[in-house]
């Protein structure tokens, strides 16, 4: 595990993860913004990699950085107008903001790297075992999660539908059958 | 490499996600935020799994799930910011401050 290959591979996958979420945070368009979560998103799909947590790093890929990065860019493109560059994107508070960010992040990495974890020597499954032992876990003793996950989905679904549906006037009645009829016949009848 | 680097990553992208949703005035700017807050815990869960309880099944359903709701959280939150942009005519965080719509 600690052969150099694995640690130039986390330190490069790192890197890309945190300079491209950095450029996330502070570039100056939000259109930029939104295309650097994809190294951002693809940099973490690396990382669940090399943790050897084969299937999430596939649905990483094809959730973040297919779906819901899709997702984000559609929102930018639907509200351009309020998205224009020359307007500032970030409010005054950088200074503040940053400070207490620093702080969070100090104090959550000093306190979880302090502790004395109890890591253990084995080695997860391999790719076809654990995806296997994922699946089984999902049908049988965690069935009921999954089935609250798949409700949630539905209802987010349903939800985004209403909300962002066009709201448009009152819609004129429809024409009584009877001249829908007509209307179709009368072209070849009046020539 | 071991556990603690993963958990400096994972702390360190949580804090720049938090920087985000703290400075952005744009509200997607501040959903992408979010996004990398939600990526922050996933890693920091899969690092536990792969370093305590690697035949454990817990963290991976943890992390589906929580993959799960950053799914509805974007598509849900990005149809809300649509709709605000059509009755604001802005999504600025702090230019909508009406709770009358």
């Amino acid at each position: 595990m600690n052969a150099p290959g694995a640690q130039i591979a986390f330190y490069s996958l790192s890197a890309l993860t945190l300079i491209s979420a950095l450029m996330v945070v502070r570039a100056r368009s939000i259109v930029h913004a939104g295309f650097w979560l994809l190294p951002c998103f693809i940099g973490v799909a690396g990382l669940f990699a090399a943790l050897e947590a084969h299937f999430f790093f596939v649905v990483q890929l094809l959730i973040y950085a297919g779906a819901i990065l899709v997702l984000i860019l559609f929102a930018v493109m639907l509200t351009r107008d309020a998205a224009h560059p020359r307007h500032p994107q970030s409010n005054r508070m950088g200074w503040t903001a940053g400070l207490i960010c620093s702080a969070l992040i100090i104090v959550s990495a000093g306190l979880l790297t302090r502790q004395e974890w109890s890591v253990t020597a084995a080695r997860p499954a391999d790719v076809a075992g654990q995806t296997r032992a994922l699946g089984e876990a999902l049908i049988g003793r965690y069935v009921v999660p999954f089935e609250v996950a798949s409700l949630l989905l539905l209802a987010a679904l349903v939800g985004a539908i209403v909300l962002a549906k066009a709201e448009r006037g009152p819609e004129p009645a429809p024409p009584p059958l009877a001249d829908l009829g007509g209307e179709a016949r009368e072209p070849a009848g009046a020539e | 490499m071991g556990l603690n680097s993963y958990l400096v990553v994972s702390a360190l992208l949580f804090g720049i996600g938090t920087f985000a949703v703290l400075t952005r005035r744009n509200a997607i700017a501040v959903l992408m935020g979010v996004e990398l807050m939600l990526n922050a815990a996933n890693l920091n869960f899969l690092a536990f799994w792969r370093f305590l309880h690697p035949a454990a099944m817990e963290p991976q359903v943890f992390v589906l799930i929580g993959l799960t709701v950053a799914a509805a959280d974007a598509a849900v939150g990005l149809a809300v910011v649509l709709n605000i942009y059509r009755d604001f005519g802005t999504i600025e965080v702090n230019r909508i401050d009406t709770l009358k719509g």
